[in-house]
């Protein structure tokens, strides 16, 4: 059921473009707020690696922790541009509209956050040099016949979240090409100069709009099979170490997939219901859009737990002494099985039962708690995945201990959510966070049909 | 039979059609009711296969018995082939009618109907109750290493372990039979209602029972549409639980040391898979020979090719990353898994499997104008049957061979094993029971769901956006 109602194309500019032109006090100080957070983290970044790894709390067996965890997570929210901008475009879907911007722009930084990680778990960040082996002023290989091992996970990741994120900024300049055009024709000055750069003399003639809308079902279709390789690929990661047991998975690909897209279209939906609420945007963000993603929500939501509940059952099917012990620390030691009680409550039987009923899924208030719910429980999921398998005694190692993260990783990692927070906020000072192109669209190809004595909300279709 | 003038589309006169809601049930009905020499002639080749069947079937009970399951492995191959395609059809109904997908009108009823072969699978199920081996290792050596006491099976150690896959599968069977058998019964009482005031004889007392009190009261259609939902839903939690059992229990649990989560999946999407490629064959003969013209647009072929195509690349990839899993560990039993299973023994059917299942229906389906035909997507539907038995054949003759269940794991790469006169006759006989019941089925209930295209007609037609001609589509929930 379309529940708004055909907006003036001149209301929707004058409301979309409404956190560009205008500044709200709350807006400067949300920004220093974050940059201090983002500072805190980057000096708390940089102690530790003038002081070295001794900082943090990862150690013999564990040498994965928070920062690997918190990897996987953001690569995980980067999932949300993609499912919702790509697929529901592909699909049709009208209710994609106003959601699907801000799960772009989500993609492109919460992968830009990710990347972060490794670099700073690697203890010597300038040491990602050695992995652009070919260069000719990289003497260091050369040298030594060292290579690295391009059959290494470790070398297919930052082949996969490059080519990802190239492709994802992409997809948002394509998408924001007829909205720069509007902003060119509203401003003055240096920024009029810049938006007209990057609108790149649209003038909105339909060769435009045919090249844009084919552009963009193009990039939707190649950027699928990117969108999958990439969270395969960081769960092979996993995946290819035979020796911790629990890892070793053949399921963990489509497994980790599902997962960052329940976590990323969570998130998203969290996104869209802060902006509704900040930017006033009850026209564009709408219960009917909300429900929806609610829905969405619970299939994507019971596929990851048909994912989840194959992973275990088969991590006890082996009936392998190594692995029990593994899936005994996860299910029946504390505090680790507090945690998996938590993971799972959090993850699913929480969030779906509340996405159930139509009555809780336009409830604003519940639904935010229910996608904050899903984030805390599928970070978890990443931090049960990690650190037990590692934890306990594995055949290299002569270490059975435990992790607990430092201050540093504490600090470091609550930086990177401040840092996804300011990066959206600049954004939506600069762009518009719902394109204001495909509400028009939208709006355009609504229409009623009469059947028997009732009047009934329709669309025109092209298929 | 065009109410609607769409011939300007620029998609061309024949990807939406508009029955006339006025002229549907009589025109379905006295479809439904004739007998084409084409039925007639489908039902005695049919059968003719199944009696085959039977006699393959007395070959291999007299010549082998139960006592080892290795000669049944061709047997367990057509069960899994049927039950996985034909339990997961009346789920398409179900799945397209809960995401509100306009085009799957004639679909519906071509799908459920695949419930009345749910009984051809319990009748197929019992002989494999008896030949499945025991959970305890009957000649267990002491002190032996590479021996396993119980052998691994996703019941584990609990107390009803000992005959669980046996009657818990044929109870699940039973109960996705039910439900499917229900889903149908439900979704049929408004057309036998309608049909039973122009049927005579038996059919109109068929029709009579089997409608009940209906009268198209808001309430009953209000708790029809509720009860089909939930029916759905259970249908759907009931048949990938079977899957992945029926999966487990006769292939994965057989090959020692076979450890693949990602398998339970694979199987329950080479079932989506293959039910939708079927379906289309079915709506393609039924639109060029069957007089359903009217019915069945293009548009129905070009939205179900678009999924078709999406689950071949989710079968491709969920194949790859069990292969690629298992290379790279470098695990001595995973190698000669990988062996066995992919590149040596059953080596060459693994790439027939792989070219049917996945590179010819994605080289098919990849263009759209071929996705925007009738004959297209069907292809891709045979193709992707093909490649269905072919992975039935590769995972369950080879499950069923594999040699000693009771070891640890797979030591050697066990041979290639070749079907006999008697599981060439079971093959034939299991397509052809399945098929000879289909055809059955639709001589009483119509392959077109009435009360849903009826709906689709007001729902939907040709209107004029800006310089072209577009379909307008009411969405009234």
């Amino acid at each position: 059921m379309q529940e708004g109602r055909v907006l003036p194309a001149k209301e929707i500019n004058r409301d979309l473009l409404r956190s560009i032109m205008t500044t709200p006090n709350w807006y400067w100080v949300t920004v220093v707020l974050m940059a201090i957070i983002v500072i805190g983290a980057m000096s708390a970044a940089g102690l530790m690696i003038n002081r070295g790894m001794g900082l943090t709390g990862l150690n013999r067996p564990v040498m994965w922790g928070f920062f690997i965890v918190n990897f996987v997570f953001w690569i995980g929210i980067s999932h949300a541009g993609v499912m919702l901008s790509a697929i529901l475009r592909l699909s049709k879907a009208e209710w994609r509209r106003p959601a699907t911007r801000a799960a772009e722009v989500l993609t492109v930084f919460s992968l830009m956050t990710a990347v972060t990680m490794p670099l700073i778990h690697t203890g010597r960040p300038w040491r990602l040099v050695y992995w652009v082996y070919t260069l000719p002023f990289v003497p260091y290989d050369f040298a030594r016949g060292i290579w690295p091992n391009v059959r290494s996970p470790l070398v297919w990741d930052p082949s996969a979240i490059f080519t990802y994120l190239t492709s994802s900024i992409l997809f948002v300049m394509i998408a924001l090409i007829p909205d720069m055009a509007v902003l060119r024709d509203r401003t003055t000055g240096i920024r009029h100069q810049a938006y007209a750069m990057m609108a790149m003399g649209w003038q909105g003639t339909p060769r435009q709009w045919k090249l844009q809308i084919i552009a963009g079902i193009l990039l939707s279709a190649l950027i699928l099979p990117v969108f999958v390789s990439v969270h395969s690929i960081v769960s092979w990661d996993f995946g290819m170490a035979v020796s911790v047991k629990s890892w070793h998975s053949t399921i963990f690909a489509p497994y980790f997939v599902v997962g960052a897209v329940h976590s990323g279209v969570s998130a998203v939906v969290f996104v869209m219901i802060l902006l509704r609420w900040i930017y006033g945007w009850e026209n564009y963000i709408r219960h009917e859009h909300i429900d929806a993603l609610g829905r969405l929500l619970i299939v994507v939501a019971t596929g990851w737990f048909y994912f989840f509940v194959m992973e275990v059952i088969f991590g006890f099917y082996g009936r392998e002494a190594d692995e029990i012990a593994v899936r005994d620390f996860q299910f029946t030691q504390a505090p680790w099985n507090l945690w998996f009680i938590f993971f799972t409550g959090l993850t699913y039987f929480l969030p779906v039962s509340l996405w159930l009923f139509k009555w809780t899924r336009r409830n604003l208030w519940i639904m935010s708690v229910a996608c904050i719910s899903v984030n805390i429980g599928m970070w978890l999921e990443r931090f049960l995945i990690i650190v037990p398998g590692l934890a306990q005694k594995q055949v290299f190692t002569f270490d059975w201990y435990t992790y607990a993260p430092s201050a540093v990783e504490i600090t470091i990692i609550g930086g990177t959510f401040a840092l996804v927070t300011l990066l959206m906020l600049l954004f939506s000072k600069v762009l518009p966070l719902i394109p204001l192109y495909d509400i028009k669209e939208g709006d355009i190809l609504k229409t009623e049909i009469k059947i028997g004595r009732a009047t009934v909300p329709a669309v025109f279709r092209e298929d | 039979m065009s109410a609607n003038s769409h011939a300007e589309s620029h998609y061309g006169a024949e990807m939406w059609v508009f029955p006339d809601k006025t002229q549907v049930t009589h025109e379905v009905s006295d479809r439904t009711s004739a007998m084409p020499t084409a039925v007639t002639a489908g039902l005695a080749v049919t059968g003719i296969l199944l009696i085959l069947g039977v006699v393959g079937f007395i070959m291999r009970a007299t010549g082998d018995g139960f006592g080892a399951h290795g000669p049944w492995g061709y047997y367990a191959a057509i069960f899994s082939f049927v039950f996985m395609v034909t339990g997961s059809a009346p789920l398409a109904a179900a799945i397209f009618r809960v995401t509100k997908s306009h085009w799957r009108r004639p679909l519906t009823r071509v799908s459920e109907l695949f419930a009345i072969v749910g009984i051809f699978n319990i009748i197929l199920f019992i002989p494999l109750m008896f030949v499945l081996p025991d959970f305890r290792n009957p000649e267990l050596t002491p002190l032996a290493t590479n021996q396993l006491d119980l052998r691994r099976t996703i019941w584990f150690e609990v107390p009803i372990a000992a005959s669980a896959p046996h009657w818990l599968n044929m109870l699940g069977i039973m109960g996705m039979t039910l439900c499917a058998l229900l889903l149908l019964w439900l979704s049929a009482v408004p057309d036998m209602a309608q049909a039973r005031l122009q049927a005579t004889g038996f059919r109109r007392s068929l029709y009579g029972l089997l409608a009940g009190h209906w009268h198209g009261s808001k309430s009953q259609w209000l708790n029809q549409k509720a009860g089909l939902a939930l029916l759905g839903a259970f249908y759907f939690m009931l048949l990938v639980f079977m899957q992945f059992t029926i999966s487990s229990d006769y292939a994965q649990s057989l090959i020692p040391g076979w450890k693949d989560s990602i398998f339970p999946v694979i199987f329950t999407l080479t079932g989506f898979q293959s039910s939708l490629g079927l379906m289309l064959v079915i709506l393609f003969v039924l639109r060029r020979f069957g007089g359903y013209q009217g019915y069945i647009g293009i548009s129905l072929f070009w939205s179900a090719s678009k999924i078709l195509l999406g689950l071949s690349l989710l079968w491709v990839y969920h194949m790859f990353s069990f292969g690629i899993t298992f290379w790279y560990g470098r695990m001595e039993v995973e190698q000669n898994i990988l062996k066995y299973l992919l590149f040596q023994s059953y080596g060459w059917l693994f790439l027939a499997n792989i070219t049917f299942s996945f590179f010819l229906p994605f080289v098919t389906l990849l263009w759209n104008p071929v996705r925007r035909s009738d004959w297209g997507p069907a292809l891709a539907g045979v193709w992707v049957l093909i490649g269905a038995f072919l992975y039935c054949w590769r995972i369950f003759v080879g499950s069923f061979n594999a040699g000693d269940v009771y070891n640890i794991g797979l030591e050697h790469v066990p041979s290639f094993v070749g079907p006999d006169l008697a599981d060439i006759l079971i093959v034939l006989g299991g397509l052809g029971g399945a098929a000879f019941l289909y055809l059955l089925a639709s001589r009483l209930i119509p392959f077109m769901c009435v009360w849903e295209i009826k709906e689709g007609a007001m729902y939907q037609y040709m209107g004029t956006f800006m310089r072209g001609r577009y379909l307008v589509l009411a969405k009234p929930e």
